[in-house]
């Protein structure tokens, strides 16, 4: 909302403060100001000047050459208005200032003539349209004053962030309310207008008077139709005062008919429309629901079809207007005109926006109609808004005003209790200062039993209607500030701390002390990588959600290959979407991903530099999924998800029950756009379910007293063969005393044969009763051999048997 | 005794003797020499006579053993310190054997994401107000993202947030509130939780907008929650997550699930790299308010008994604020050179 300090002074006169200054108290009373616009900002550099001498110019005979006194002495301009006179007062711009447009004035001659400086007409100072001649200013003023605020003229346009439930605020008259109350407020007389004599004729569904019937059709959706009748109107240009209003509110002026329904609209928040009569068959208006494929042409030139019930504005043919939306352009006001009959209604705030909503439009007076007009108001705006065309349009106004009135309103009442009050603020307010705090906000208090009873004003009846809304207002009027600070005790909640969100930060600990850098990726995706399709995507890229958090950090591997990077290591923990959760919404389960790609470390001359590697992003995801699903999980190789890793090279991370809960692997190379330096990039992905997984208690098992001995055995194992399965045949099959296998060497080539490679296994062995002998351990490997050649017809690697480390 | 006698004065002249040598040596394989002549195990004149020791009269013998031990004590003090010398001196010379200065073997320094370090800082702050943290679906229904909050969808103020739908039912969540329904269906009062995660609306990326950002809900449900702790609790959080000589400033404002409603802004005391403290402009870091009774009644809690507070933060922004970020899409965009700056 648009707001003029200018006008807000002229319906507050008591407002004597300045626009920083009204924009401050305006936020603290919740209605924050975005900006403030110094309307004569343009023109700062204009002074007054007076004209001493005029005398014509020697070489042209329209131009004059005068002496202006700007302050500084007399100097010599070059003028071409026909209206300049010695002795008289103008803006006047000196050399080195600017005018509107940022144009500065410089020293020049004109036909041979210096001049210095500029003396304005209106149009060039943006202050109207008036370029007839030079603006010659009434009175006698001191050469050199500053021209705006000398004149009267400087305004401040601050703009107004009004919240959804405060349509009071959309005047001039609403701001001016809460900033000096109620009683504040003064309808100013505005220049050349009278109060007519008009008689209100009520009644339902239909009035007859002025010439005129009004009729509402449909009155669950037109609550009440004022209309008035102006005769021998001649429009024309608004003057400028009332041209000024409006600009200085940021509307444009348009005619004088038109402007003085948006002056109206702008000071009391109440929109009207003025109908050409003539064009009003008749001459009669009725209310009622569009019919199936009408259609109407409107003010903006578009041709509007209609939705069947949407409520229109009509004449006993055809569609003059979409209620509350917008007028058409058959019954426009426009030089013709001569007789107006002007509309003054309020509209039920949902059918309206339905109707604006379902055109895909929104104007000054839907906005108003959606958040509440205050039903109280319509009969004060239409006979002010009749004032002001009998004086700047001339004509009579039909001595009769129409009110349809199917819905009669009565002023809500809420009970409101002073020790609710004190429940919710936890301040006590006595019943005297809650009606002082309110009544100046318009509402009416009166005596009830162990309550305040109080009357709504129509300006906050779509609001507040509620014990609790009136409790706001009582602290919003107080001030939020004078509230103490000080913290009672509280109880604790009885809600855990979420069990993801904590193992989150267990994996984020585990992922960032291994140098990996934690990305946020958005849940969109496009058509191929989400199965779940947003219905009114921002782009084609979002058009989806997506199936995978890793596509999101390939992505994003993609952008630091493109910005020179090569060594990167990111994660992101979200959600991922698929089809068919339970009614008729996505099933979404939380996920971890992670992506890598160069170096293991950053160089160091005193080491080879090594990239990360199958053996790398294995060990990483038995770690992950040792934290996600603490020792239950197995990570085997397996196909997870064959459009993004590369096959052949790609683990499935399963849960204890079998079922999968991750992969990892190298990312195919058509995968992820990739510069020839890069190097292959790694991928995982993890289900995280809902973490709700407990961690067990370490359970403390006695140290070993007696020693360790450990055993080196190479074993010849056929590339048919997964080591895998001899590994575990070694953990399981090996004896109590057999305490630990590892894997230490990996060799082929030399003596082993083609079709094998030779394993070294690490066999430790121990016992918990007593120290091992050599020869028993050498015998238990003899077994294990022996059993191995059985098992799986693997024979050792000769001579590469004997002690470990 | 006599013998004895000898033995001791024999070792007290060693011990200047071998104090004379170590000083006289120039480097540290002469120092070695010297070690070995004194104190080495087997040749070592130290050793020699102690070797005599069985010589003497076994009453003298821990007299003379005692004296051995400590000569061997200060000479091999004389030693290290001679050592310490020559590697000083070695220094000194600029001709090192191992140039120490040269960087260490680097690891790669892992980092939260920025907005991740916000979110668990405000998380911590709370937790120590008796704050859990909570979590609820991303993809909602209209219920629990407008009805249930008092936000009836003919009405303008569900136009405040444009919001996603989704094909087959259901919208992408366009605020982290639909947390407050959830747990309140779930559990009685007291509740104290804060809701972090991802909301999203329909904007287009620009340096203030975009169309999946991080909030945290904060929701307080109790007997006898008041305006006043309302105030307090918040300001509370705010000096501590701002700053000492922080200024907490609370304005009317309208969300149709509070009422009152508010807008809490703060100033931040900064000091300058001159020393002067200066504060900030008002900074507007939340929306908040009382619950709404309807809001309450929505998930069956009696209004008349409990009240409550709730609030909705963006840590993105705050994020912004407090690092000195200026577009939003930097914080999406995933530029290791930008991440790796929260390491």
């Amino acid at each position: 909302m648009n707001v003029s300090r200018r006008w807000l002074q002229a319906v507050a006169p008591g407002l004597d403060l300045g626009a920083g200054e009204i924009a401050s108290r305006l936020a603290m009373l919740g209605a924050p100001v975005e900006g403030v616009t110094d309307l004569t900002a343009g023109i700062a550099g204009v002074v007054i000047g007076r004209v001493e001498r005029v005398r014509r110019h020697p070489n042209a005979d329209r131009l004059t050459v005068c002496e202006v006194d700007g302050g500084n002495g007399a100097v010599q301009v070059v003028c071409g208005a026909p209206n300049v006179r010695a002795g008289a007062c103008y803006p006047f711009v000196p050399v080195g200032a600017r005018l509107p447009g940022n144009v500065r004035i410089k020293r020049v001659r004109i036909r041979g003539q210096e001049s210095r400086g500029m003396l304005c007409s209106a149009r060039e100072l943006g202050l109207g349209t008036d370029h007839r001649g030079i603006l010659e200013l009434a009175g006698q003023f001191d050469p050199g004053s500053p021209f705006a605020p000398t004149v009267g003229l400087d305004d401040h346009r601050l703009d107004i962030e009004v919240s959804p439930n405060r349509g009071d605020l959309l005047s001039h008259v609403g701001v001016a309310r809460e900033l000096v109350g109620e009683g504040g407020i003064r309808l100013a007389d505005l220049p050349g207008t009278i109060e007519h004599e008009l008689a209100v004729r009520t009644g339902s569904p239909a009035v007859e008077g002025a010439g005129v019937r009004v009729r509402i059709d449909d009155p669950r959706q037109c609550w009440r139709y004022m209309a008035a009748v102006v005769s021998g109107v001649r429009v024309g240009p608004s003057p400028e005062w009332l041209a000024s209003r409006l600009r200085a509110a940021g509307a444009h002026p348009i005619n004088n008919v038109v402007d003085a329904t948006n002056y109206v609209l702008l000071e009391l928040g109440q929109p009207l429309h003025a109908f050409d009569l003539a064009r009003v068959a008749g001459p009669e208006i009725v209310v009622r629901g569009a019919r199936q494929g009408e259609t109407v042409r409107t003010l903006d030139g578009e041709q509007r079809k209609l939705d069947e019930g949407m409520l229109l504005i009509c004449d006993p043919g055809e569609a003059l207007a979409i209620a509350g939306v917008m007028g058409g352009s058959e019954s426009e006001i426009g030089e013709g005109t001569t007789d107006v009959l002007l509309e003054c209604a309020l509209f039920n705030p949902k059918g309206v926006r339905a109707a604006r909503r379902a055109l895909g439009m929104s104007t000054d007076a839907s906005h108003r109609f959606e958040r509440g007009v205050d039903p109280a108001g319509l009969e004060r705006a239409i006979r002010r808004a009749v004032s002001i065309i009998v004086a700047t349009a001339g004509g009579e106004p039909a001595p009769t005003l129409l009110d349809v009135c199917p819905r009669p309103w009565r002023a809500p009442v809420v009970m409101l209790r002073p020790e609710r009050v004190e429940q919710l603020l936890g301040v006590r307010f006595e019943a005297d200062d809650i009606v002082d705090l309110l009544e100046p906000l318009g509402y009416r208090c009166g005596p009830a039993a162990g309550a305040i009873k109080v009357t709504i004003p129509g300006h906050r009846s779509y609001d507040t209607l509620r014990e609790v809304d009136l409790i706001e207002e009582i602290a919003r009027a107080h001030g939020y500030d004078r509230f103490p600070d000080s913290m009672g005790a509280f109880r604790p909640g009885t809600v855990p701390d979420d069990p993801l969100l904590r193992l989150h930060d267990r994996l984020r600990t585990t992922l960032v002390g291994r140098g990996f850098l934690e990305a946020h990726t958005t849940a969109f995706a496009p058509a191929d990588e989400g199965e779940v399709e947003v219905l009114n995507p921002v782009s084609a890229e979002e058009s989806h959600l997506r199936r995978t958090v890793l596509f999101g950090l390939l992505h994003a591997v993609e952008h630091n290959f493109a910005r020179g990077a090569s060594d990167i290591r990111l994660f992101d923990m979200g959600a991922v979407f698929g089809a068919g959760g339970s009614g008729g919404s996505p099933r979404e389960t939380n996920r971890l991903a992670v992506a890598l790609t160069g170096r293991r470390r950053p160089r160091h001359w005193s080491v080879e530099d090594r990239p990360w590697d199958e053996w790398e992003l294995r060990g990483l995801a038995e770690e992950l999924v040792a934290v996600v699903l603490p020792g239950e999980c197995s990570v085997e190789p397996g196909t997870f998800d064959s459009t993004f890793f590369e096959e052949g090279c790609e683990f499935l991370l399963r849960a204890a029950d079998g079922s999968v809960v991750g992969g990892a692997g190298k990312v195919r190379a058509d995968r992820v756009s990739a510069p020839v330096r890069a190097g292959p990039v790694w991928g995982l992905e993890l289900e995280l379910g809902d973490g709700a997984r407990g961690r067990p208690d370490p359970a403390f098992r006695p140290l070993p007293a007696f020693p360790a001995v450990e055993r080196d055995l190479a074993l010849l194992i056929p590339d048919s063969l997964p080591a895998r399965r001899v590994l575990e045949f070694l953990e399981n099959g090996g004896g109590r005393d057999l305490v630990g296998v590892s894997v230490f060497d990996l060799f082929r080539g030399g003596d082993v044969p083609g079709t094998h490679r030779s394993v070294g296994f690490r066999l430790r062995y121990q016992s918990g009763r007593r120290t091992l002998t050599d020869s028993a351990v050498d015998r238990a490997v003899r077994r294990l051999v022996h059993r191995l050649k059985e098992e799986f017809g693997v024979e050792p690697r000769v001579g590469a048997t004997g002690p470990g480390r | 005794m006599s013998e004895a006698g000898s033995l001791l004065d024999e070792l007290r002249a060693l011990e200047r003797e071998a104090q004379d040598a170590i000083a006289g040596t120039s480097d540290p394989a002469a120092l070695e020499r010297v070690r070995i002549a004194f104190l080495g195990r087997r040749e070592g004149r130290v050793s020699r006579i102690l070797r005599q020791l069985g010589g003497i009269r076994p009453e003298a013998r821990p007299a003379v053993g005692a004296e051995a031990n400590r000569v061997k004590q200060v000479l091999r003090g004389a030693l290290e310190e001679r050592e310490r010398h020559f590697a000083h001196e070695r220094a000194d010379t600029g001709t090192p054997a191992l140039d120490l200065t040269l960087p260490g073997r680097d690891r790669w320094r892992g980092a939260r994401h920025p907005v991740t370090r916000v979110v668990d800082e405000i998380c911590d702050i709370f937790a120590r107000l008796g704050f859990t943290r909570a979590r609820g679906p991303e993809a909602e229904t209209e219920w629990y993202n407008f009805v249930a909050l008092n936000t009836p969808l003919d009405h303008p103020a569900a136009d405040e947030q444009d919001t996603l739908y989704l094909k087959g039912g259901g919208l992408l969540r366009s605020h982290t509130s639909p947390v407050q329904i959830r747990i309140l269906e779930e559990y009685r009062p007291p509740v104290r939780i804060l809701a972090p995660g991802p909301a999203y609306r329909r904007d287009t990326w620009d340096a203030t907008h975009a169309p999946a950002f991080f909030q945290i809900e904060g929701l307080a449900v109790d007997e006898g929650i008041t305006f006043v702790d309302f105030k307090a609790t918040l300001s509370e959080f705010a000096r501590r997550f701002w700053g000492p000589g922080t200024r907490v400033r609370f304005r009317p404002s309208y969300f149709p699930f509070t009422e009152p409603s508010a807008e809490v802004d703060v100033k931040r005391r900064v000091v300058g790299a001159d020393g002067d403290v200066a504060e900030t402009a008002w900074l507007e870091i939340m929306g908040a308010g009382m619950v709404d009774p309807a809001v309450l009644e929505n998930v069956g809690i009696d209004p008349e008994r409990y009240s409550g507070w709730a609030f909705g933060m963006g840590p993105a922004r705050i994020a912004m604020i407090k690092y000195g970020i200026t577009d939003i899409r930097t914080l999406y965009e995933n530029d290791i050179r930008f991440l790796s700056q929260f390491a």
